[in-house]
């Protein structure tokens, strides 16, 4: 599995991920599952978020060590 | 992430979650300490507990345990495993960065919203397996795709070789999660509550409480540490393992025996008695491989001794390694029934479990810290050499201090607890040999905080050695960082 397919469904994984901590923090019956749903869809957004995030830094990267390599830097 | 040369083509190895790892395990360390210390001072001056219901005793135990365990002693397990299989295996972590990246943030989501349950109140009330139902699941599945990674790695490997420490590392990744497994299970009052109740009771609730607390002892704090150990010190004292068979003997005869021992916390309680009796004499056979692999540890050294000397990062490796000897010479004395009958329910226990916890899992931790940070980091060496001296001595005092005070306050509650007057009537009551061994508590504090203050000397050394330089030779395009291959 090449690190792009791999790094694809891990960022996907956080869509149901987040979606359950939603649905555990609004049905939640005690507190102690309402944090939990709601750190939930918290962990879920920030991942998720931080996983588009790198994968634009690290294009940006291979762009700039090409460049570099052809000697425009 | 390091262009490695490897004879064909460089490998690129993952080594930005080791290094996350290792930060987040030095940060739970300073935390798990800290927390300790402070229980240590509530045992000794009962008025701390404030009033409060989360800075109750019984809250916040399972936070110190769970981070010196968990936090502190899982992601060095992590972290060093992920570096060891790169290194070993001679590929990337398989799975991509993503993944590895969510196991580090998924852990340390369980163990902050873990620690957040036992302060409010929320426990299985399962020892060292606290976490509600939901923490289990979401560990679970952290434990999976660490596991995909792991075996992923070497499937995919270079070397045909699966080197022992793989072996160990695997066998506590494997064994960790069937006891997890079995030792949770448990039918939730609601899907949307946290609450929750064991799928076993009675005497079969304490059998499986203790087949899964004795092995996390044995495969999560000696297996996976023994991987460390296996990798380590040969690296650090540049030296092969001194018989690599043994190495391999001691593999499978510890972790046959080992998992038959639990049955010896169970001692004279409502267990069928020939249970019990297989619990001590495994645990007693266990001495064998214990015993086996520490020689191994040590004879590593054969030829390299002087390097004790200048490299204070392995004398915390061996040191780690003659702790290991000393409670699995401790332990199976423990387990023997007689012996059991004056030392359970002291702090006898509690002196055993710390001469494991902090002079096996923390100092061999330290040793494979000092050799990480400047190969991770790419960095001549370690800031200050000296500092690392100075850690060394103060947590070696605090072990020194916190065990033997232990041992005298839990051979002599259990003396009291036993002894009658000519009457027939017990000598003591109960509260006397609370104030008997009070001095001994402050002791254990005193021996608490050395080692916490070696750790805070470490996250000074460690913070100063990252805020440093390059290396010279990380700086060379295209270079062979070869550090520490």
């Amino acid at each position: 599995m090449d690190n792009q397919t791999a790094n694809s469904i891990v960022g996907f994984m956080m869509v149901p991920l987040g979606l359950l901590g939603l649905l555990l923090a609004a049905r939640a019956v005690d507190v102690e599952m309402e944090i939990f749903g709601f750190g939930l869809v918290v962990f879920a957004f920030l991942f998720g978020f931080s996983t588009i995030k790198r994968v634009y830094d690290h294009r940006d990267a291979a762009r700039a060590a090409a460049r570099k390599e052809a000697g425009h830097g | 992430m390091a262009n490695v040369t490897t004879g064909s083509a460089p490998v690129n190895y993952n080594e930005e979650v080791v290094r996350k790892f290792i930060i987040a395990a030095i940060f739970w360390a300073v935390v798990a300490f800290a927390v300790g210390c402070y229980l240590a001072a509530e045992l000794t001056w009962p008025e701390l507990n404030l009033g409060y219901s989360f800075t109750n005793f019984g809250r916040l135990r399972p936070v110190h345990t769970s981070g010196a365990i968990f936090a502190f002693g899982g992601s060095m397990l992590f972290g060093t495993s992920m570096y060891v299989v790169q290194r070993t295996c001679q590929v990337r972590l398989w799975g991509g960065s993503a993944l590895a990246n969510f196991i580090f943030w998924a852990f340390q989501f369980f163990i902050v919203m873990a620690a957040l349950s036992y302060v409010m109140g929320f426990s299985e009330g399962r020892e060292y397996a606290e976490p509600e139902w939901h923490l289990d699941l979401w560990l679970t599945l952290i434990w999976v795709l660490y596991a995909i990674v792991y075996i992923g790695t070497i499937v995919m490997r270079k070397e045909p070789h699966i080197y022992v420490a793989n072996w160990f590392y695997l066998a506590f990744i494997l064994t960790v999660a069937v006891l997890h497994l079995g030792n949770n299970m448990a039918v939730p009052v609601s899907f949307f509550g946290a609450k929750s109740y064991s799928a076993f009771a009675g005497t079969q609730d304490a059998m499986v409480q203790w087949w899964y607390g004795h092995n996390a002892v044995g495969f999560f704090l000696t297996a996976g540490f023994l991987g460390m150990m296996y990798y380590f010190i040969p690296k650090a004292a540049n030296r092969p393992v001194y018989s690599y068979r043994l190495s391999i003997f001691h593999f499978w005869s510890l972790i046959f025996l080992y998992i038959w021992a639990g049955p010896h916390h169970l001692h004279y309680t409502a267990l069928p008695d020939w249970t019990q009796v297989l619990g001590m004499t495994f645990s007693i056979m266990l001495w064998m491989p214990s015993w086996g692999g520490m020689i191994n540890g040590l004879m590593t050294l054969s030829g390299a001794w002087d390097k004790l000397r200048t490299d204070p990062g392995l004398r915390f490796s061996v040191t780690a390694v003659g702790f290991y000897g000393m409670s699995t010479f401790e332990g199976p004395v423990m387990a023997i029934r007689d012996v059991n009958a004056l030392s359970h329910y002291t702090n006898w226990t509690i002196g055993h479990v710390h001469s494991g916890a902090l002079g096996w899992v923390a100092f061999i931790s330290f040793g494979a810290i000092y050799y990480l940070i400047p190969v991770l980091w790419k960095r001549e060496a370690m800031y200050s050499v000296k500092l690392i001296s100075w850690h060394y001595w103060t947590a070696t005092l605090g072990i020194v201090f916190y065990i033997t005070s232990m041992w005298v306050a839990g051979i002599m509650e259990g003396l009291m607890w036993r002894a009658y007057d000519a009457q027939g009537f017990l000598q003591y009551s109960f509260v006397e040999s609370v104030v008997a061994v009070h001095p001994f508590l402050m002791i254990r504090l005193f021996g608490g905080l050395f080692f916490l203050l070696g750790a805070l000397i470490m996250v000074y050394n460690v913070f100063k050695t990252i805020r440093g330089p390059r290396s010279a030779a990380s700086m060379l395009p295209n270079a062979a960082l070869a550090a520490g291959e």
